[in-house]
């Protein structure tokens, strides 16, 4: 078998050959395979300037020579094998290495500001470019937990969960660099863990060691000019109790989400994720596992989650299905505890992954054997991983660094 | 001819049919009687019969009737007749001799009887007694009679042309009925009702079975159908010939020992002899008895298949359960803790399974974090630490850290702040009792630094304590003095009354080490060889269990409570069922090295236990079942523990990687019935694990079989 019959199609309009079979040599690989078509183009219009591509046979990215793909993928070569071809997805680019004090908890990014937790018992909030510019220090324990709630203008919301078992509501003004905290949220009888806001920004919800997730309100209360509880919590803020309280996990929620605003998904160390509807607080739906979940992530582009266990696979699920469990993929490469996941805001088949063993990798559900890169640039291990909207990776870990990484799919289009 | 009665007349017979004749001759009269009888018998005769018989004249002669005729011994008379007078008795003059001459000279006596009635002798006719002869014989009184008429059988089978009356038949049997019709209804409503079930029809098809559709082959009598040939007779030798080669012949001295040896034992049957000629050979005189004997041979011998069994060793060999099927279990090295600068001596996990506590001989003990490896605290205690333990009960946060003389209770301050500061108020609410009493333990609270740090209260003992440890509700404290010559080896500790006691009086031998029972009072001490279970109500001797081993190490008891586990320097560990014996259960001989630390899993049936070989076995261990083992190997390691929550194993490995504790989530080894399989995983570092899961090597150990 020394030549094969292929066909390439591609959904890029700009990159579309003829849509005739050609006979390839069966031992070709991608820089082949890649020079053919660029060949073609050339052929096709003459301004063409040499673009690496990555090719998919029935939905699978080819990371070996076609022969050997097509024997191990048990596809027929007596027929015309159909051959997608994309745009080579570019390396995530690093860009800056944010020193931190101590160990790196938790990292959310927006398109403007980074805000990472740290054992230090701060959160610190950075530019986009490494610049530090604000502390958040109230805490009186190591802090575990850092989301985002709402930015307009110049003054935003940002909430910070810790170990001292209290999720605090800050107010940070970025035009005066003024924060205080606006409410202490106290009810957990465990180190906070995860938190996580809703879709409308009213209310988050967060999942601590003592099992429980509670929900909150994330609006800002108005000043109530009551001078003596104002003295007692002038350093926090007044207290605020939960809206709700969800139990049913039987060990410690290790991550919480939101779905969409009626439904959350927290993934606990008991094996099991579990479905809530937040409007009821009842239990929708649990899905089972058989090791204990660090991180989970979903995607409203493909509807699915994708979690991070301990026995170092990232598992991806249909939280729909109603079958029972379902791991639709399970994507193994780590060798240490996957402690990080998050789903790619833009692409829906791509989500990176951090562990234990000092690495994130990058992720493509259409080459599961393999991740697509390995970012390695940790010295300890990876505690926390985010990707915002802007195609910013960003990755913290033990090593006391908050790594950021420039991703844009494709070479092309990097400048838009 | 109408028999006229005559009152003298004298008839031999008593009920004679009457119709003799007067006649003065007896004998003449006889044979009119006999003729008379002859045409009353005869049915053909035309005369009627009725006219010379009637009944009523029935032996009239004499009217006594039917008396016994010996009432009128005594009287001359012997009756009376029809007109009343006397019937006198003839006389009778005859005596004895008379008697004789009258028998030995009349022809006729013989055929005279004596007639009772009249008393007089009479002489049968030839008719008479050859009617007597006819009746002694069973046959009819009348010569002519035919008793084998041919019968003819007035109805017979055949149907006749004429009816056999001529009588008209009945109107009824033209009238249908009445009852029958009746009848007819109550059974056609008894059947449309369904009383009464129409007849099932009968199976036609003839039924066979398998007479031998059940037979076993292996029952008794389906072994005839094996046929074993019976065994064959030797075929008769050069020795058993007339004429044998001298060779054969035996000399003297071996026919004295063939006739001094038993017939079962001699070699030969019989002794080779020779002869000139075939002539000359006699008889063989043993003929009968040899065929006797091969006929019981025949029909005693057992008679059975020889199986030669072809066994491959290898499948005597149980079958392990696969290592699959009996996770969840240790399999990988997961997490190192990092921070310790010497030989780590202890560790134990919060009950919240959130923090891990590891006491070293850097002076330090550490608090971590348990899924982040992070050391969240750090505190320096003024000696080398031996034994750190952490309060079970949850709603304490109590660590208890001893160090040389020392103990000390340590508030971490870790997990939810309700529970650690009710934990310092339950110790500061502690009031001094009036009268206080001399206590072999100091219990001092600290100030300052150590008060900061966390520290509650400190027990200065005696001597230098080994061991701490905790009973479940979390108010008790053991505390391991080991020191031979002392009855002061352990003592219990109080901690809300702060008050100490010593349990024991005397010196049972040099304790190693103490458990409390998880659920019932019971006290557990491990000197050297035994296990003391003691009863702490009842304050006596529970159990001694025999280890079994020469100098234990380390105890275990199940969270069941129900097994306890003892790890020996002898490279021993011995499992013991509490409810079963005071020997050991099994004794497990895995490590080549002296055990120093075993450890309960708290709801998956695993314990570990590890060696100073470098290794860690988990033991995959149910009662009724196998045990499958896990190892893990590293470098020598000096104690174990479960975490509690989840199928994870914390160990701490001394010497070369000194400053770890590695949580593995690892193993390898099985045992069952003497026969271990031991896949050994090499030792990795960290970088190696992911190279590693492909380079198992495989030893397989058999027992001889």
């Amino acid at each position: 078998m020394s030549q094969l019959q292929a066909r390439f199609f591609t959904d890029n309009k700009k990159y579309v050959i003829d849509d005739v079979p050609f006979s390839i040599p069966a031992v070709s690989e991608i820089t082949d395979l890649s020079n053919v078509i660029n060949k073609l183009l050339e052929g096709k219009n003459g301004d063409h300037k040499h673009v690496e591509f990555d090719f998919l046979v029935q939905g699978q990215f080819l990371r070996s020579s076609l022969a050997t793909h097509l024997e191990t993928e048990n596809i027929s070569t007596e027929e015309v094998v159909e051959i997608e071809y994309v745009e080579k997805y570019t390396a995530p680019q690093p860009e800056e290495c944010i020193m931190h004090d101590d160990w790196i908890s938790s990292v959310e990014a927006d398109s403007e500001w980074i805000l990472t937790g740290s054992y230090d018992k701060t959160a610190r909030i950075w530019s986009l470019e490494g610049k530090a510019v604000a502390t958040v220090a109230g805490h009186t324990d190591v802090v575990k937990g850092v989301a985002w709630v709402k930015r307009d203008g110049l003054s935003s919301l940002l909430l910070t969960a810790s170990l001292d078992q209290t999720v605090l509501l800050w107010e940070w003004s970025s035009e005066r660099n003024k924060l205080r905290a606006r409410h202490c949220c106290r009810g957990h009888a465990g180190s906070v863990d995860t938190i996580s806001v809703d879709p409308t920004r009213s209310k988050f919800c967060s999942g601590s060691w003592d099992k429980m997730l509670k929900i909150w309100s994330a609006e800002m209360s108005e000043e109530s000019n009551r001078p003596r509880k104002k003295q007692k919590t002038e350093q926090l803020g007044p207290t605020r109790t939960p809206l709700m309280t969800l139990s049913g996990h039987t060990e410690a929620v290790s991550s919480v989400l939101w779905m969409d605003t009626e439904e959350l998904c927290s993934a606990s160390w008991d094996h099991t994720i579990r479905l809530w509807d937040a409007e009821t607080g009842s239990q929708k739906n649990m899905l089972t596992g058989s090791k204990v979940f660090n991180c989970i992530s979903y995607s409203p582009l493909c509807h699915r989650l994708a979690t991070g266990s301990t026995d170092r696979h990232v598992r991806l699920w249909d939280p729909r299905s109603k079958d029972g469990s379902l791991v639709l993929l399970s994507l193994t490469s780590h060798t240490g505890w996957v402690t990080a996941v998050r789903w790619s805001p833009s692409h829906e088949q791509q989500l990176i992954s951090g562990s234990l063993d000092n690495l994130v990798k990058l992720w493509d559900t259409r080459s599961c054997k393999a991740p697509l890169y390995d970012l390695a640039a940790h010295e300890d291990k990876v505690l926390c991983a985010d990707w915002t909207d802007c195609g910013l990776i960003l990755s913290g870990g033990a090593d006391n660094k908050l790594y950021t990484y420039r991703y844009s799919a494709c070479l092309s289009d990097a400048g838009a | 001819r109408r028999p006229n009665h005559d009152s003298t007349d004298e008839c031999p017979k008593r009920k004679p049919k009457k119709k003799q004749n007067v006649s003065a001759d007896g004998e003449n009269q006889e044979e009119k009687v006999t003729s008379g009888s002859d045409s009353g018998l005869r049915v053909s005769s035309q005369v009627d019969e009725y006219e010379q018989d009637t009944s009523d004249e029935e032996d009239i002669r004499n009217t006594v009737g039917n008396i016994p005729m010996e009432w009128y011994k005594d009287y001359p008379h012997i009756g009376y007749d029809l007109d009343g007078k006397k019937i006198f008795k003839p006389i009778r003059n005859k005596d004895e001799l008379d008697e004789f001459l009258d028998k030995m000279e009349n022809p006729d006596y013989w055929r005279t009887i004596h007639d009772k009635m009249t008393g007089t002798d009479v002489c049968l006719s030839d008719e008479q007694v050859d009617l007597v002869h006819r009746l002694q014989q069973g046959k009819f009184g009348d010569v002519n009679f035919n008793e084998y008429e041919p019968a003819i059988d007035f109805f017979s089978n055949e149907v006749m042309i004429h009816p056999v009356t001529n009588r008209p038949a009945d109107k009824r049997s033209f009238i249908p009925s009445l009852i029958e019709k009746e009848k007819v209804g109550k059974l056609v409503h008894a059947i449309k009702m369904g009383w009464i079930k129409p007849r099932r029809p009968k199976e036609t098809a003839p039924q066979y079975y398998d007479l031998w559709a059940k037979e076993d082959p292996n029952a008794i009598l389906g072994r005839h159908k094996m046929h074993i040939p019976a065994p064959k007779m030797r075929l008769p030798g050069h020795e058993e010939s007339y004429n044998p080669p001298p060779e054969y012949l035996l000399t003297d001295e071996e026919r004295q020992v063939w006739e001094q040896q038993d017939p079962d034992e001699r070699k030969l049957s019989f002794l080779p002899q020779k002869y000139l000629s075939l002539r000359a050979v006699p008889a063989f005189s043993r003929f009968i008895q040899e065929r006797f004997e091969r006929c019981l041979d025949l029909y005693l011998c057992p008679r059975q298949r020889k199986m030669r069994v072809n066994v491959n060793p290898e499948d005597l060999i149980p079958k392990l359960p696969r290592p699959r099927d009996l996770q969840p279990f240790p399999t990988l090295q997961s997490l190192v803790y990092h921070g310790h600068s010497s030989l780590i001596r202890s560790i134990s996990i919060s009950p919240s399974g959130q923090w891990l506590v590891s006491g070293s001989d850097d002076c330090t003990v550490r608090f971590w974090e348990v899924c982040t490896t992070r050391c969240l605290k750090t505190m320096e205690v003024g000696g080398p630490v031996k034994s750190v333990a952490w309060n079970p009960a949850p709603s304490i946060s109590l660590v208890a850290v001893s160090y040389g003389e020392n103990v000390i209770l340590v508030n971490p301050g870790l997990g939810d702040r309700l529970i650690c500061s009710a934990t310092d108020q339950l110790i500061s609410s502690y009031e001094e009792p009036e009268e206080v009493k001399d206590q072999q333990v100091q219990w001092a609270v600290p100030e300052g630094k150590a008060q900061e740090q966390g520290q509650r209260l400190i027990l200065t003992h005696p001597k230098a304590v080994k061991q701490v440890s905790w009973h479940g509700r979390g108010d008790y404290l053991a505390c391991v003095m080991p020191d031979d010559g002392s009855s002061l080896q352990v003592v219990i500790h109080q901690v809300s009354r702060r008050r100490t006691q010593n349990p024991f009086h005397r010196n049972k031998g040099a304790v190693q080490c103490v458990s409390f029972h998880p659920s019932r009072p019971y006290f557990l001490v491990a000197t050297q060889r035994y296990v003391r279970v003691y009863n702490l109500i009842k304050q006596e001797l529970t159990k001694k269990l025999m280890a079994n081993c020469k100098w234990i190490s380390s105890m275990a008891v199940h969270p069941g409570g129900d097994n306890v586990i003892c790890g020996s320097y002898d490279c021993r560990l011995a499992w013991f069922d509490l409810d079963l014996s005071t020997k050991p259960y099994k004794v497990l001989r895995h490590h080549k090295k002296a055990l120093r630390g075993v450890a309960y899993h708290k709801h998956y049936p695993l314990f570990a236990s590890g060696s100073d070989d470098g290794t860690v076995i988990v033991c995959h261990g149910m009662v009724y079942n196998v045990t499958a083992c896990f190892c893990f190997s590293s470098l020598a390691l000096s104690h174990i523990s479960f975490y509690s929550v989840r199928e994870w194993c914390v160990s701490i490995f001394s010497p070369q990687l000194f400053g770890l504790i590695d949580v593995y989530i690892a193993n390898h080894i099985y045992s069952n019935l003497g026969c271990i399989v031991t896949i050994t995983l090499p030792t990795l570092s960290s970088s190696q694990v992911r190279k590693a899961s492909s380079s198992f090597a495989l030893t397989l150990h058999c027992p001889k079989l």
